[in-house]
């Protein structure tokens, strides 16, 4: 898929690995990893990223508030989120929707999921 | 102003009453402290071994990860052979064979990441133990505030709450169970979008 970058973003060595598993089958050859929010904002500042998978539950900084943090910015208002977690309480999801995210799924995923959510929120 | 006897007796009799019954209490709080510091001391036990079933699921779990992933690009390497075997056999009786073959070693490879998708589970049992071991942590935390509140030696208990994990999960993680189905949320966000 060229120059096109995702970041998956999940506290789970486990979790991070199947992503960029998936991903690599679906064609998404380039995947950078980070543990929680605070590492990948720290990652998005060296590497330009196009879309972001993140998990909620994560030390330092949880889903959400990595999602609040990128859209008060210029530069990530926009950018594509996709909240990848065991939480399925839909006020959760209606949470993580106010926060900024484009789609979200509930753990455990088939990468068929992955794949359609993610050509979803690409296709706005 | 004088008490009668009787009176004096009677109260005498009370307070004596009252006295037993302060000591058995006294006593009975005594007899509770050792199971309690016995209990407050084992919390910590039973959470560093959920601690230890967590741990070693994972690298069990990143163990057949590194399995999987061999098997999935031996697999590849063995369909793009017999691709090209099957170029340069193509027309002749064995070409239908290499299909076979090829067809075989894809359904291989799609099993194994079958599989490689199932061992999500295990970032899910992941967050249901630390789930466990917060609300065990949690325990632990009282018992010693009815410890310390019944005189216990407030230094020997600090000792053995030391050392917290940082833990994060959902409190209501399932892999079987879902509090809201895809399809709903698909709904939702389609609805935020009109």
């Amino acid at each position: 898929m060229g120059d096109f970058k995702i970041i998956a973003v999940d506290d789970s060595p486990t979790m991070r690995r199947i992503i960029v598993n998936t991903l690599k089958r679906a064609g998404y050859d380039q995947v950078i990893e980070a543990t929680d929010g605070k590492d990948a904002l720290a990652k998005m500042k060296v590497d330009k990223v196009n879309f972001v998978i993140t998990d909620w539950n994560m030390p330092e900084m949880d889903g959400l508030a990595f999602v609040a943090a990128l859209r008060a910015t210029d530069e990530f208002k926009t950018l594509p989120v996709l909240m990848v977690t065991t939480r399925s309480v839909k006020e959760d999801i209606v949470e993580a929707m106010k926060a900024g995210v484009n789609n979200y799924i509930v753990k455990p995923f088939t990468p068929e999921t992955l794949k359609a959510k993610i050509d979803q929120v690409l296709a706005g | 102003m004088t008490l009668s006897t009787s009176l004096q007796d009677i109260i005498q009799k009370e307070i004596a009453s009252l006295t037993q019954s302060v000591n058995g209490l006294v006593e009975n709080l005594h007899r509770m402290k050792s199971p309690l510091v016995e209990s407050h001391d084992k919390v910590p036990q039973a959470t560093n071994q959920l601690d230890k079933i967590s741990q070693q699921t994972e690298a069990a779990t990143n163990r057949m990860l590194d399995v999987i992933e061999q098997i999935t690009q031996r697999e590849q390497q063995i369909i793009t052979g017999l691709q090209h075997i099957g170029e340069e056999v193509s027309g002749q009786p064995a070409a239908k064979k290499i299909d076979e073959l090829c067809e075989l070693a894809t359904t291989n490879m799609n099993d194994a990441y079958s599989v490689m998708d199932a061992l999500q589970f295990q970032d899910i049992t992941s967050q249901q133990m630390n789930h466990a071991a917060s609300l065990l942590e949690e325990i632990e935390s009282k018992l010693k505030n009815i410890l310390q509140t019944m005189g216990a030696d407030a230094k020997v208990l600090t000792q053995v709450e030391s050392a917290k994990k940082v833990r994060t999960y959902d409190p209501h993680a399932d892999l079987f169970e879902r509090k809201t189905e895809q399809a709903v949320i698909d709904s939702l966000f389609d609805k935020s979008k009109k």
